[in-house]
């Protein structure tokens, strides 16, 4: 299946998290927090909050517990409080 | 109301009750949070056919047994994936988002909370930076069998897990600059006659130093880190010696270049549900609360039970023999089971999970943080990374006069983001108990929902309950 990682399209497998989608990619910056800190998945369980994505125009999305889903949007280091377009 | 008995959590205690349920003919239903069941422990891999030959023979067998006994009694388990436990309603029932995130309310005869742990963080210079990640996380990462990490890794911190995962990421491939164990090796030699409680675990440890060695992949005991350095993300990591208290000697810091900085310094139990059910807590010697079980697992509240790490840490395996002890009260709080049969079938798993604990009580005193800790991140450094509290936040928060956690959380804002402090905690409650030399300086209340959620969950709870009436 094809999912687009801000806007690039990457093939995934079913069953795949979106933070092993991202990983793939080589890309470690994952989310921006509500004090526009960077971060990356961190504890990588669902617990830290740190690889909040934001996923079908949906903010605040754990990516290493969400499962791929054909054609989902994701983007990254993207946050409500500050308006930053990912690049 | 449901009349089976409900258990919390998909890891080895999960699944071990579930399946002793299953036997005697009592059906259940297991509620998990993730795609997979296992846990973290036993969690397989995201794609089907992935071999996972480099965790290890041992590994694979104990992976495929736990999931064969368990698929053999797949028809008598309930298995709902992607449900949350959110909240709970005293001691009867609980709030669930299920992953069409939908909210309902889950009421129980008997329960069985297996929500485990998750992992202690020892913050420094740098800890936040992207490519920092938690050595559990890690090793999640390897055994789903799709991405590798991006080396080369720097491992470092305490415990047995250095040295397994250390192994488990150069046989998938990955380039690991070195192992940095805080504590001295003489340490660890001290405790072996105890370690040898489990002799096949000591001995696996032995032939992880031997892997290591062999590959040419240093293992530094008495080493931990001093900072991480990068701008946007992680591009090196500085790592000294550190004295038996862990104050790191600057004059002899080394520097590596990483991709990947893995930091692990044991674990701290899940109790946000436990708590917020009201069923009693204590410390552990690590100063971290656990809810606290009598020899049938039971809680405070008897048809309440508590398997696995949430009730001290003590890993997979005890996990699986607490579970299997928690289905066996609950076997004869249904009359499924006489007691002497109850009571033979216990005795049996607790001499077992003896083992094990005088096992666990040595890595324990060995993996003791030493006091430097407290004292390697920089004032600006970010303690909690939710609310952006920093150590100068906290400093001057103890230097007011705060005596403990509650107090902390109203002073600095730590704790009161989107993971509710389970990343600070530790830190939080070991500063508190250095400044005040009290053992009891409590711990985070959770709050509902213990995991956020959205505000349009909560209108199927509202219809459900207009459809009862």
């Amino acid at each position: 299946m094809t999912v687009h990682i801000n806007g690039q399209p990457v093939t995934a497998a079913i069953g795949e998290t979106v933070l092993s989608v991202i990983q793939s990619l080589g890309v470690r910056q994952v989310a921006r927090n509500d004090h526009n800190q960077v971060s990356g998945a961190y504890c990588g369980m669902g617990v830290c909050q740190c690889c909040l994505v934001k996923i079908n125009g949906r903010h605040k999305r754990r990516a290493c517990q969400t499962v791929v889903r054909e054609g989902m949007q994701v983007e990254t280091r993207v946050n409500r409080i500050h308006g930053q377009e990912a690049p | 109301m449901s009349q089976h008995p409900v258990i919390v959590g998909g890891g080895p205690a999960a699944m071990a009750a579930a399946i002793e349920l299953a036997r005697h003919g009592v059906r259940s239903t297991l509620l998990e949070e993730a795609s997979r069941l296992g846990g973290v422990v036993y969690r397989g891999p995201l794609r089907d056919g992935v071999q996972l030959d480099y965790l290890g023979p041992r590994y694979s067998e104990a992976l495929s047994k736990l999931h064969g006994d368990f698929q053999e009694q797949a028809g008598l388990i309930d298995v709902r994936l992607h449900h949350r436990v959110v909240g709970a309603e005293g001691t009867r029932s609980l709030v669930v988002l299920d992953g069409d995130e939908r909210l309902h309310e889950i009421s129980y005869p008997q329960l069985v909370l297996a929500a485990g742990c998750h992992e202690r963080s020892v913050p420094f210079p740098g800890w936040t930076l992207p490519g920092v990640i938690m050595l559990g996380g890690l090793q999640l990462q390897i055994k789903s069998g799709v991405v590798k990490p991006q080396g080369p890794v720097v491992i470092a911190g305490t415990g047995p897990l250095l040295p397994l995962v250390a192994t488990q990421l150069h046989a998938s491939g990955v380039s690991v600059v070195g192992v940095y164990e805080a504590c001295a090796f003489g340490k660890i030699a001290k405790e072996s006659l105890a370690l040898l409680n489990k002799p096949q675990l000591f001995l696996d440890g032995l032939s992880m130093l031997a892997y290591l060695k062999l590959h040419g992949i240093p293992m530094h005991y008495g080493w931990g880190v001093v900072e991480a350095h990068g701008e946007d993300e992680l591009k090196s990591v500085s790592v000294a010696p550190y004295s038996a208290t862990w104050e790191p000697d600057l004059s002899r810091v080394e520097r590596f270049e990483a991709k990947t900085l893995a930091v692990g310094y044991g674990f701290i139990p899940r109790t946000q549900l436990s708590q917020q059910m009201g069923l009693d807590h204590g410390f552990s010697d690590d100063g971290y609360l656990r809810a606290n079980a009598n020899i049938w697992q039971q809680s405070s509240e008897p048809h309440v039970h508590l398997a696995g790490d949430m009730g001290g840490i003590r890993g997979g395996e005890a996990a699986m023999l607490a579970g299997k002890i928690a289905a066996t009260s609950i076997l004869l709080q249904r009359g499924v089971l006489e007691e002497e049969l109850a009571r033979v079938r216990r005795d049996r798993y607790l001499s077992k999970l003896k083992a094990i604990a005088r096992f666990r009580a040595a890595v324990d005193r060995y993996t003791e943080r030493g006091v430097g800790q407290i004292a390697l991140p920089a004032a600006d450094t970010v303690i909690c990374r939710c609310e952006h509290a920093t150590r100068a936040d906290i400093d001057r928060a103890l230097e007011q006069g705060v005596q403990d956690i509650a107090s902390l959380k109203m002073r600095t804002r730590v704790s009161m983001g989107d993971c509710q402090g389970r990343m600070c905690v530790g830190y939080c409650s070991d500063r508190l108990r250095q400044a005040t030399g009290r053992k009891d300086v409590g711990w985070l209340r959770p709050r509902f929902p213990i995991d956020p959620i959205p505000f349009s969950a909560f209108q199927s709870l509202g219809t459900e309950a207009v459809s009862h009436e």
